[in-house]
């Protein structure tokens, strides 16, 4: 069976536009996550975020689309980072537009990111706005398909914050059964209203910068963000620069609550071993973890208590939202690429705004950059509402 | 298998007592009494599509033992949810609001409330990709069983309609402007069709047995094609499972009666199926984004020994349906083939 190799990344978060800016605030230690400037919110105030710092109108002017009509924050995220990551994999028009390629996105805000103008559409005030057809979570997967022409297969997800690690897993089986021989597979998310009133009701925004694996974590930063990659099969990669492979993955449900996670963890030890399994790689074996670590109460320490029964020795961990917030559609992605990057250069990220380990585990994330050893494998969480988890493990090619 | 429409189809009424003859532009669901089912308490908050997905989906989960993962296509989720959260943040300026129907509103809830009530802990993943997303939910499926990874799966297709949404598709230009019943739906030669719902469920295995009465033997989806490149598409994806456009006794289409778009059917069949049997589904249900699970519950109920109702027949022959291509598009925009025949 075919391997499934990276050979493009592209990446919009609150710490860059594209891979370079990211990396290098990952290297740096900056954080993406303060206070909004764009955003319409009452909450700007109360809560921090990570918020890409262009405003849509900007992006769009990058993007080549200057003016265009019915651009929501999600697709316009999505088309940056779509871009950038066809671009460095050197694809062809034929090739993304190829009947072979496959284009798997996720969202789970979609064009509700446009909370007012479908508030107005949807009750029939005023003049119909230009978002009619962006609003339905799909609309940024077709609104890229039909600009760029694609014939392959296409889906987009929707499993709540585990939703592009699920088009990464998808992508790379549609590759290893022959139905594509490449895929672009990630997720966007764009900051709205909408997602900002609806964590708030839930009480798990934190009112400072999100503290993942600290004892005195108080919930999670919202971020916004796209990631996408490009897996082609090992026979059509030639002598391309490669990132990574995708290993393994694993896709399971906690069948627990509806929006928290079990104490005992059965679903992330489930998709965690199932990984394992696909990937015939031993817990040992594994050199970084990037974990889901969002900061709530329950998240963190369901996923300490999942990696701490599977590894006996618990690999370096962190969470990367402590630089870009949760970026939940995106997030599965925008994880990969960071997860690449720690692959290719050999280096670990540290993890921000940590001091207090959780007594039950004494397990403390990254404290410092470094690279001097060597990442062969990585381990990414992805877990949401709904018990939704999955795992994914990515290899040095 | 499992299905809630605007037909009594639950319990297979329409089999006996016929189609009924709609009349408004929206297709309401008509649900089962959920009572026994499903915890009066759970009742009351959940969702139509989760309580649509809930009804057809849990008796299957209690009846089949072993099921390793659900596979859920809902391109809208519970956007009555997600709109009813909307106007509260709106109308209340983002004042205090109650989570409930913000972890309703992703379109995940129907796949999560199955596998929390059925304690089914393997696979569970939702595919909301618009006009596809039934059709992308049945690869998912065939993935898992090529690789190994499943015996048994719940498959299904959920959508349910909401005012806001409905409004937002109105000023698209979606809908029918007249009034138009459903006997004349399909051939109204007017813009616009009608809004549907509803929920079908499938229990899917890996391996025939005695049980099994359809099969679903491939899928294919294109998008933006033009009416020659759907020809093309059925072509190749016939070749591709080593048959030819004659292997298809009956083509279930979805007409629904919008002037702008049922071309595409038109030329399909008279392209390639010019003598077999032409089957409709809109005229009984309208249209959503994952009605072809609607055009499988069907088929596979044909399978299974039910005489499918006259409104349903566009053109018969007398040949035995062994083999069938479902064949419909959303908008015009996405389009999805799903091949089936008897086991």
């Amino acid at each position: 069976m075919t391997k499934v190799l990276i050979t493009g990344i592209g990446i919009i978060s609150s710490i860059g536009k594209n891979v370079r800016e990211n990396r290098k605030n990952l290297i740096e230690g900056n954080t993406g996550i303060k206070e909004a400037r764009l955003i319409d919110s009452r909450y700007v105030d109360v809560f921090p975020f990570g918020e890409v710092s262009y405003t849509t109108e900007e992006l769009m002017a990058d993007a080549g689309i200057k003016g265009e009509k019915g651009i929501t924050r999600t697709d316009i995220l999505a088309t940056i980072a779509f871009q950038e990551a066809f671009r460095d994999a050197n694809l062809t028009d034929a090739q993304v537009s190829g009947k072979d390629t496959a284009f798997l996105s996720a969202s789970t805000v979609g064009g509700m990111s446009m909370t007012d103008q479908l508030y107005r559409d949807g009750n029939k005030i005023g003049e119909p706005s230009d978002y009619l057809s962006s609003y339905i979570c799909g609309a940024h997967t077709l609104k890229l398909i039909k600009r760029y022409e694609m014939q392959g297969i296409s889906t987009t997800f929707n499993t709540a914050c585990s939703s592009s690690a699920n088009s990464i897993m998808f992508g790379s089986k549609l590759i290893k059964s022959g139905r594509a021989k490449r895929a672009i597979v990630g997720g966007s998310d764009g900051l709205a209203k909408f997602t900002i009133n609806g964590f708030n009701a839930l009480r798990i925004l934190s009112p400072k910068p999100c503290t993942p694996f600290d004892n005195l974590r108080s919930g999670l930063t919202l971020g916004e963000g796209a990631a996408f990659l490009i897996l082609e099969s090992e026979h059509v990669v030639g002598n391309k620069r490669v990132y990574g492979e995708v290993k393994g993955y694993g896709n399971t449900n906690d069948a627990f609550h509806p929006s928290s996670i079990s104490d005992d963890a059965q679903g992330i030890l489930a998709s965690i071993n199932k990984a394992l399994e696909v990937s015939g790689i031993k817990p040992e074996e594994v050199d970084y973890i990037n974990a889901h670590g969002t900061g709530t109460e329950n998240n963190d320490y369901s996923e300490l208590y999942g990696i701490s029964k599977i590894f006996d020795k618990v690999p370096p961990f962190q969470s990367t939202k402590s630089y870009t917030g949760h970026t939940l559609a995106a997030a599965g992605a925008v994880e990969a690429v960071f997860s690449l990057l720690a692959i290719h250069y050999n280096e670990l990220y540290q993890s921000l705004n940590y001091s207090n380990p959780i007594p039950e585990f004494n397990l403390s994330p990254i404290p410092t950059y470094e690279n001097n050893r060597c990442i062969n494998n990585v381990l990414s969480n992805s877990f949401g509402f709904g018990g939704n988890c999955s795992s994914l493990i990515f290899s040095k090619a | 298998m499992s299905c809630i429409s605007p037909q009594e189809t639950y319990c297979e009424e329409i089999f006996v007592d016929g189609v009924e003859v709609l009349t408004e532009k929206q297709y309401w669901a008509k649900e089962p009494k959920y009572k026994g089912m499903i915890p009066l308490n759970l009742l009351r908050r959940m969702s139509k599509s989760v309580r649509m997905g809930v009804g057809t989906g849990m008796p299957l989960i209690k009846k089949y033992n072993d099921i390793d993962g659900i596979i859920i296509g809902s391109a809208n989720g519970s956007i009555k949810k997600s709109i009813s959260f909307l106007n509260q943040i709106v109308e209340y300026d983002e004042g205090t609001l109650t989570p409930t129907d913000f972890v309703q509103s992703t379109s995940n809830s129907i796949a999560g409330t199955l596998a929390l009530l059925g304690k089914i802990r393997g696979y569970n993943n939702t595919h909301v990709n618009n006009g596809i997303a039934f059709e992308s939910a049945v690869l998912d499926a065939l993935l898992l069983f090529e690789e190994g990874e499943a015996k048994r799966l719940l498959l299904g297709g959920v959508e349910e309609i909401s005012q806001a949404n409905y409004n937002v598709d109105v000023l698209r230009g979606m809908f029918k402007k007249e009034d138009v019943d459903s006997t004349n739906l399909l051939f109204s030669g007017t813009q616009g069709t009608v809004s549907g719902e509803g929920a079908s469920m499938f229990i899917v295995d890996s391996e025939k047995s005695v049980d099994s009465f359809a099969k679903i033997v491939d899928v294919n989806q294109v998008c933006f094609p033009s009416k020659e490149e759907v020809v093309e598409r059925a072509i190749a994806f016939l070749e591709n499972n080593n048959l030819s456009p004659d292997d298809i006794d009956g083509l279930f289409l979805g007409y629904n009666g919008d002037n702008r778009t049922d071309f595409y059917y038109d030329f399909l069949q008279n392209q390639l199926f010019q003598d077999k049997a032409l089957f409709v589904f809109k005229n009984l249900v309208a249209d959503f984004y994952t009605v072809s699970s609607f055009a499988m519950w069907l088929v596979a109920s044909l399978f299974n020994g039910k005489n499918l109702p006259k409104e349903t027949i566009l053109r018969n022959t007398n040949k035995k349906i062994n083999r069938v291509l479902i064949y419909n598009h959303y908008e015009g925009t996405q389009h999805g083939f799903i091949l089936m025949e008897r086991p």
